[in-house]
């Protein structure tokens, strides 16, 4: 249940974000933006379906922000579940409440380089719920009482997501391995020993930084237009005064002389599995490769007839299941994803050997042009999709702005992809996914389930 | 845990307003019935089906997951189309298709854009008439669906569904696992399928919801498209109601983790009590709000022993039940179900506040609206609202109902429904035992 703040990755985003076809108008959300005279972005969404209206703001800092090499991790996370922890006028805890008796929805979530807050209410109580958010954009009051209480809790919730499930583990290891030494080797929510550490201190000292109109984006979807919101957000944000803030530090992993190799062999796990990751540029980085990797996934991966699902599984029965997928939503490094389960009797040994194999051919042979044009079609379809929903336009406008995109860079999306080259989609693929030289050498990952001790 | 949030997302989802949502009934020339919300929006159909009964309960013991797999091979192949050809097709057409199985019903979904919505008519009526059930992608998804089982192994929220299950269940249908077993799954063959889909999917038990854009018109001609070709009458497996026993235990399945995984399970209640809309109430002001609710403001917000506990009504068509679900560090499980206890007995003592009950009945009634924001949202109501055989004004009736309940509505129900003396609790994790708690050495239902 996402019912409410929640730590949160984008990887569940980055399938939305795609875009409309040829006959579809120019923009894929109609979306209008002004700037706030104290520098706060204010993004309007129209959509009249619904007599609602989403409110989402959005701060441009997130974990990969706070304070490294301090041996304390987590305040990211552990400042978002205190804004709900009282402000000067609203009590600890009332928040949820008032926003539940109003009929409303309401949750947070936190990544690497954004954390969110949103509402989604009657279109009626647009005025109130910004009084809330801007309330604690500015007053919140961190009691020590709660801080204490809520520490707990954000314990309780790494050991749910996390600590009881050594999947998860292990997937937190190979991120750490292979953003060695950056911020997003850290996972969110924190690490088990550090979270322990945290106190007010940190997580005032990172409010205070971060949390000011103009590193702050409203983003408002639903029944109402830029009319109806520019004076609301003018009289509940306009006034709070806004202060500079540091830059965001993003450092680039080093490339180290040996791919590395986990295998994590546990009594606990009854299903083997491969995993390999590469470091890829972002959206932010280079914004033609990331679209050119975004396709090329599409092209490889886009489902049980693409190359190689078919290949691996359909033709040569080697896997039961196999997916490459691509993190390029972020203001720091991307990243590339291979999964693949190997069939009954295939040791991980022989799958990874047919999955290096596969890559070298298409790297040789390059992309077949019909496949190519095929992905690219849905991708530009899906955008269609993308328009039908009050929520899901936020989400994709908001994430986007958040880590470093323009609205045009999200509006126009559909025509960017429609732009991408074969030629384009192969050189990425020949630079990222070469398994004789990979730009960036891979961290491969074993799971492998041992018999159990009686 | 997850089964019964599963459920209780429909039964929250109906709420009001006949205004907001236009529903109509379209009859096809054959005689083949929908309900339709047109909206011209955006340019996207979203339909739902149903073939009522025809779900997992009518798997053989010994081929568990029948049913799954029977969803899972559906758009594999059909005519003269393999499953590459089948796939490719749905996939160049940026069609959703999916077929999926519960414990009581087997249901579809297809979502399309209209420029493709013929091509995904096709696709459809070809898969409901001629699946091909080939031996290659049905021995892929049975090895898929192991591996899932497999995976979920690590999972402790899915062991305690398995266990609860066999708690709550016992011999009753219901207690088989609806995924399969891996013992099962590799017993099943596609004449086992062949079987399953030419007997229990039939126009006499089908239902269907549409949403989007298409005309009430454009729906009858795809209705005797899609499903024209189905037998008329379908053979399914009738089943008793599940019945409660009324002893208290508490079972555990001991795993090396840090937190112990706590589901607590009493009888529910059915939507067609005249209670049932204050036990809605009673169960929002108990747990299913979350934020706001006593059980969160106590065991959370209270003393931090978790990060989230929550309870949920949940109805199939022959049981009903009241679960509560949290996580809590091992050591203080004790603690969390003390806690609980306490605070539904709380709720059979004394009245909840005026303040507790028109905050309620706001959420209830005004988070409708938030529903009906996209179409495949809107045909999830409808085939809720038609498999639940409910009157197309149900939200609107719905809402006069809540507007209607006092303080004493929801004492009546709670002294009716909080028995704590015959709960039963099931625990996955390494708390510290009890004299009484029953221990299982292996998960039933999984292998």
């Amino acid at each position: 249940m996402m019912r409410y703040r929640t730590a949160f990755t984008f990887v569940l985003l980055a399938f939305c974000f795609s875009n409309p076809s040829q006959a579809a108008p120019e923009k894929v959300y109609n979306a209008e933006s002004i700037t706030l005279s104290n520098g706060m972005q204010v993004v309007v969404i129209p959509n009249h379906r619904a007599p609602v209206v989403s409110h989402m703001v959005w701060y441009k800092v997130g974990a990969a922000d706070e304070p490294q090499g301090d041996g304390v991790s987590g305040a990211a996370h552990f400042l978002e579940h205190l804004m709900f922890k009282g402000t000067k006028a609203v009590a600890p805890g009332q928040f949820s409440k008032i926003i539940r008796g109003w009929g409303g929805e309401d949750n947070a979530f936190t990544s690497w380089d954004y954390t969110a807050y949103f509402q989604s209410v009657s279109k009626d109580k647009l005025p109130n719920v910004m009084a809330l958010e801007a309330d604690r954009m500015l007053n919140v009051t961190l009691p020590p009482k709660e801080i204490a209480s809520e520490l707990p809790v954000i314990i309780e919730e790494r050991r749910m997501r996390t600590d009881n499930d050594p999947q998860s583990l292990f997937s937190e290891q190979m991120r750490a391995i292979l953003f060695a030494s950056t911020n997003y080797a850290v996972p969110i929510i924190g690490w088990r020993d550090e979270m322990p550490k945290l106190n007010r201190d940190h997580v005032l000292n990172y409010y205070q930084t971060w949390y000011t109109p103009k590193n702050a984006i409203l983003v408002v979807s639903g029944d109402v237009t830029m009319n109806d919101v520019k004076p609301l957000a003018e009289k509940y944000y306009g006034f709070i005064p806004s202060h500079d803030v540091p830059d965001h530090v993003r450092p680039i992993t080093p490339d180290f002389p040996s791919p590395t190799t986990l295998k994590f062999e546990s009594d606990e796990l009854r299903q083997p599995m491969f995993l390999e990751a590469w470091r890829a540029p972002s959206y932010i980085m280079d914004k033609k490769e990331a679209l050119a990797l975004d396709v090329l996934m599409e092209t490889l991966s886009g489902g049980s007839s693409t190359e190689l699902y078919q290949s691996l599984v359909v033709e040569q029965k080697i896997a039961t299941d196999i997916s490459l997928s691509f993190e390029g939503d972020s203001r720091g490094e991307g990243s590339i994803w291979l999964s693949a389960v190997p069939a009954p009797t295939v040791t991980l040994e022989k799958l990874q050997q047919a999955i290096d194999r596969k890559l070298g051919e298409l790297v040789k042979s390059g992309l077949s042009d019909e496949a190519f044009q095929k992905a690219k079609t849905r991708m530009i379809d899906q955008e269609l999709y993308a328009r039908d929903s009050v929520m899901g336009p936020a989400m994709v406008v908001g994430q986007g702005l958040s880590y470093g995109l323009t609205l045009d860079d999200i509006e126009t999306r559909p025509a960017q992809i429609q732009a991408v080259t074969l030629d384009d989609a192969n050189a990425v693929l020949k630079k990222y996914l070469d398994p004789v030289s990979p730009k960036h050498l891979p961290v491969i990952g074993f799971m492998i389930p041992k018999e159990k001790a009686k | 845990m997850r089964i019964a949030f599963a459920a209780l997302i429909l039964f929250m989802a109906p709420p009001a307003q006949a205004a907001i949502l236009n529903i109509q009934q379209v009859t096809s020339p054959n005689g083949l019935k929908a309900w339709l919300v047109e909206d011209h929006s955006v340019p996207v159909v979203s339909i739902r089906f149903q073939f009522k009964d025809a779900g997992a309960i009518n798997d053989p013991k010994d081929k568990q997951g029948l049913s799954q797999i029977l969803s899972n091979t559906l758009d594999e192949g059909a005519g003269e189309m393999d499953s590459k050809a089948f796939q490719a097709a749905l996939n160049d057409h940026s069609i959703a298709l999916s077929f999926q199985s519960s414990r009581d019903d087997f249901g579809g979904s297809i979502k399309t854009l209209s420029k493709y919505q013929n091509e995904a008519f096709d696709l459809l009526a070809l898969a409901l008439t001629k699946p091909r059930f080939d031996k290659d992608p049905v021995a892929r998804m049975i090895d898929s669906n192991l591996v899932r089982i497999r995976s979920s192994m690590t999972d402790p929220e899915w062991m305690n569904a398995r266990l609860t299950n066999a708690v709550i269940y016992g011999d009753h249908p219901y207690a088989m696992n609806t995924g399969g077993t891996i013992s099962s799954l590799p017993r099943i063959t596609p004449d086992d399928l062949r079987a399953k889909f030419k007997t229990q999917l039939a126009q006499d038990n089908l239902i269907v919801a549409v949403a989007g854009n298409m005309s009430a018109s454009e729906v009858s001609g795809m209705l005797d498209k899609v499903f024209g070709q189905l037998p008329k009458t379908s053979k399914v497996q009738k089943i008793e109601d599940a019945v409660f026993d009324d002893q208290p235990s508490v079972t555990l399945y001991e795993q090396n983790i840090p937190q112990t995984i706590i589901n607590m399970v009493i009888p529910g209640i059915k939507h067609t009590d005249p209670d049932y809309h204050a036990a809605e109430v009673m169960d929002f002001v108990l747990g299913s709000s979350g934020f706001g609710s006593r059980l969160t403001e106590e065991v959370r917000e209270k003393r931090g022993l978790t990060y989230g506990i929550y309870s949920g009504l949940s109805e199939m068509n022959h049981s009903s039940i009241l679960s509560i679900g949290a996580a809590t560090r091992n050591e203080k499980t004790d603690e969390v179900i003390q806690i609980t206890k306490d605070v539904m007995d709380g709720m059979t003592k004394a009245n909840i506040t005026e303040k507790e009950l028109k905050d309620a009945k706001s959420y209830l009634i005004g988070s409708v609206p938030l529903q009906l924001t996209s179409t495949d949202r809107i045909s999830a109501i409808l085939i809720g609202l038609l498999s639940d055989n409910l009157p197309m004004d149900y939200m609107e009736q719905r809402t006069k109902a809540i507007e209607k309940l006092n303080v004493d509505d929801i004492l009546r129900v709670s002294k009716r429904l909080l028995e704590i003396k015959n709960i039963k609790i099931i625990l996955v994790g390494h708390p510290q035992k009890g004299d009484h708690y029953k221990i299982v050495s292996s998960l039933p239902n999984v292998e």
